[in-house]
């Protein structure tokens, strides 16, 4: 390593140091606590005490929450998954629209994204109450009686579902910057051959915006796993634990039944699992995500 | 010569002794700092805390009170980290959770030691259920908080329903309720209890959800009084002479109530609280309170609650700490917060001078501070909190969504043993029972 090298990696280094530190104190250090704690019996407010594997024992051969809180959950990606990817999808090709006033759509669309999520689920309480929310009203309209929605057995994972929506214009202006980035002169060519609208779409916006789509299907991946205030401030986990997300069971161990040390193993889990799934994503882009470089 | 040497010898000593009396004096002036972090909330606002703090240090110039009002989103974690760490802790503050409860300070003595206090200044069943933990006293009770059944008048007058009396049962509660039902004007006549084992549960002789050594759920959750009471329960929802628990989540008010619900005249009778019976005297409605039913024989349980205000066991100043939560919690500092704020005193003395207490409603309410709290079994078995109540929520929620038959009320009951058995096993060795 020539002297000038070296000095540009000690200039790299110290560029990168806030970074570093940030990760190791607020990132690397809680994780490995953590894992720490997940051997250990802890209330928070006593030593902890440790118990070897018990937590995990626990968590995989007798406890019934851990199964139907990660079964909730998985359920609840399954259908918001794709209903965010497709609807932010078709947003942003409807923003990408050259037309008068555009501008004013895409910051009203993308308003949703960043309100607080307890006023959302507050102001969700009231859209979907049975009796006298606004979906149920419109939907007695059309001689359609509306379910009990968060507080029907069937209906409450689906409702909190569809909730999750509203945030689909934080995803819109990211296929917007993929789609902005589609040379014209694609579009321009095809039309010329003759190309239809949907034969456009299918041959060059879609195959051009599949990084976005990858980088959105990670970010929504672990949002979605990560479902927690909806449930928190509107379901109470219920009804008959329909709602019961493995977050909430999270929560509800470490700081309702002070149970740390158990709730640290289930951390842990969720930890494994998101890392999981991101990492099936990544090895399988390899097969659709098409990068034009 | 000699007596020359003695004399200078005592003057030398009359000097020294002089200077340590009085370098002694200034370090026994010198204050003492007690720290204390609280909420703010409407009984007790911001003004009246610092109120509390001014009156304290004018009657004591060598304590000073270093007040940290928090949020009480903040406050758990503030207070866990604190206590779990050892130090930093406050010196006086609200312990309301249950693994807090050891790292109070026992202040059996310096009580029984206070000419101007003693237990039994506060209610009784407050003072026992609130301040007493594994037979130390670990705090004192501040405010007073119950549930009680509040009624409509106006709406009872206009179906022609005869007022409900302290002796009325539970059964009696739903014939009520049917009879005020009025579809047409979208009125309920009752709401439904916000969980089991509550009040009315006892009441109806359902004792406990498990056995009072915390070893035992059998014959506990599934035992016949446990299934009267589901049974009592699956009778008053099939009757329809309640609102939903959608209608209460979107009317109610934080979980605690459907106040607005009885307000707007919707609800004839309502299990609220006294922050709610407030509520309504400001609005002008004409209501009356009785406590909630129960079954001749049983003995009649409150829901009802306090604040805990203790001293931290990890503090280096117990006697000027216990000066002050004795005069926070004592008559001067929850009379200072009743007349600022809208709190209800835990002393008899002071609540009797609260401002509407003599309204014919308010006497309803003193009626039901004396009864038998729930909170007696429930405060010494943190599990059930914690851990089993989720376990044996099912059959809350079956009840309440309709998806069992009366018949089934047993067998359900029955299916929860093994988890809520599962729970109470994991628990108790980690929460204590």
């Amino acid at each position: 390593m020539t002297a000038q090298e070296r000095r540009d990696a000690k200039t790299g280094y110290l560029a990168l140091s806030p970074w570093m530190a940030g990760f190791l104190v607020f990132y690397a250090f809680p994780i490995l606590a953590t894992l720490y704690f997940s051997f250990t019996q802890w209330t928070l407010v006593d030593r902890p005490v440790w118990i070897g594997l018990d937590n995990y024992i626990r968590m995989f051969t007798r406890d019934p929450l851990f199964v139907s809180s990660l079964k909730a959950t998985t359920l609840f990606v399954a259908l918001s998954l794709p209903l965010k990817l497709v609807l932010g999808l078709m947003l942003a090709l409807l923003l990408n629209l050259k037309m008068p006033g555009m501008n004013v759509f895409r910051t009203v669309f993308f308003i949703p994204a960043v309100i607080s999520g307890v006023a959302v689920s507050l102001m969700w309480i009231w859209f979907l109450q049975p009796d006298t929310g606004v979906v149920n009203t419109l939907l007695s309209y059309v001689g359609v009686q509306g379910p009990y929605w968060f507080w029907d057995l069937h209906w409450a994972l689906p409702s909190v579902a569809i909730m999750s929506i509203w945030k689909v214009g934080g995803a819109a202006i990211i296929y917007l910057a993929g789609l902005q980035n589609i040379p014209a002169h694609l579009y321009e060519a095809a039309e010329i051959d003759g190309a239809s609208k949907w034969r456009r779409f299918w041959r060059i916006t879609l195959p051009l915006l599949t990084p976005t789509l990858f980088f959105q299907l990670i970010i929504e991946l672990i949002d979605a796993f990560k479902i927690f205030t909806e449930a928190f401030v509107i379901t109470k986990g219920g009804p008959l634990k329909a709602t019961y997300f493995f977050l909430y069971y999270f929560y509800e161990e470490a700081f309702r039944n002070f149970n740390m040390g158990y709730a640290s193993a289930l951390a842990l889990f969720l930890l494994v699992v998101i890392m999981s799934c991101t990492v099936f994503v990544y090895r399988t882009s390899g097969r659709w995500v098409y990068y034009e470089n | 010569m000699k007596q020359s040497i003695v004399r200078r010898i005592l003057v030398v000593i009359s000097l020294l002794l002089l200077l340590l009396v009085s370098v002694g004096g200034a370090i026994a002036q010198e204050p003492v700092t007690i720290t204390w972090w609280t909420l703010a909330s409407a009984e007790s606002p911001e003004p009246a805390i610092r109120a509390v703090v001014e009156a304290f240090e004018a009657e004591h110039p060598n304590i000073k009170i270093d007040v940290t009002i928090m949020a009480e989103s903040a406050y758990g974690d503030l207070m866990n980290t604190a206590i779990g760490a050892g130090e930093g802790a406050p010196d006086i503050a609200y312990f309301w959770e249950a693994p807090w409860l050891p790292h109070t300070l026992d202040i059996t003595d310096h009580l029984e030691a206070d000419p101007d206090l003693s237990r039994d200044d506060y209610f009784e069943e407050y003072f026992n259920n609130w301040a007493v933990w594994n037979d130390r006293v670990v705090g004192l009770p501040f405010t007073v908080g119950a549930n009680f059944v509040m009624y409509n008048k106006d709406v009872f007058d206009e179906a022609g329903v005869d007022y409900p009396s302290a002796d009325w049962t539970p059964w009696d509660y739903i014939e009520i309720a049917k009879a005020l039902t009025d579809p047409d004007k979208r009125r309920w006549g009752g709401d439904r209890p916000r969980g089991p084992f509550r009040a009315v549960w006892r009441n109806i002789g359902a004792t406990k959800p498990y056995s009072d050594d915390s070893t035992t759920v059998e014959g506990y959750i599934n035992g016949e009084d446990s299934v009267a009471a589901y049974t009592w329960l699956w009778d008053l929802v099939d009757s329809g002479a309640t609102p939903t628990p959608a209608d209460i989540e979107v009317l109610g008010t934080e979980g605690t109530g459907p106040v607005d619900l009885f307000i707007a005249g919707r609800l004839g009778m309502a299990t609220l609280n006294n922050g709610h019976m407030i509520t309504a005297a400001n609005a002008e409605v004409n209501f009356g309170i009785v406590p909630e039913p129960h079954v001749p024989g049983n003995e009649r349980f409150v829901h009802a609650w306090a604040l805990r205000a203790s001293i931290w066991a990890g503090t280096e100043h117990p006697d000027e700490a216990y000066e002050f939560l004795s005069f926070w919690a004592g008559p001067e500092g929850q009379r200072i917060n009743m007349e600022i704020g809208a709190l209800m005193p835990s002393l008899p003395s002071v609540l009797e001078d609260y401002p509407d207490a003599e309204a014919d409603y308010f006497q309803g309410f003193l009626g039901v501070l004396n009864a038998t709290q729930t909170a007696e079994w429930r405060a010494t078995h943190p599990c059930w909190r914690g851990a089993v109540i989720r376990a044996v929520s099912d059959a809350w929620d079956l009840i309440m969504l309709g998806e069992i038959e009366r018949d089934e009320v047993q067998a359900t009951l029955d299916g929860l043993v093994e988890p809520a058995q599962a729970a109470l096993d994991e628990c108790v060795p980690r929460l204590g029972g």
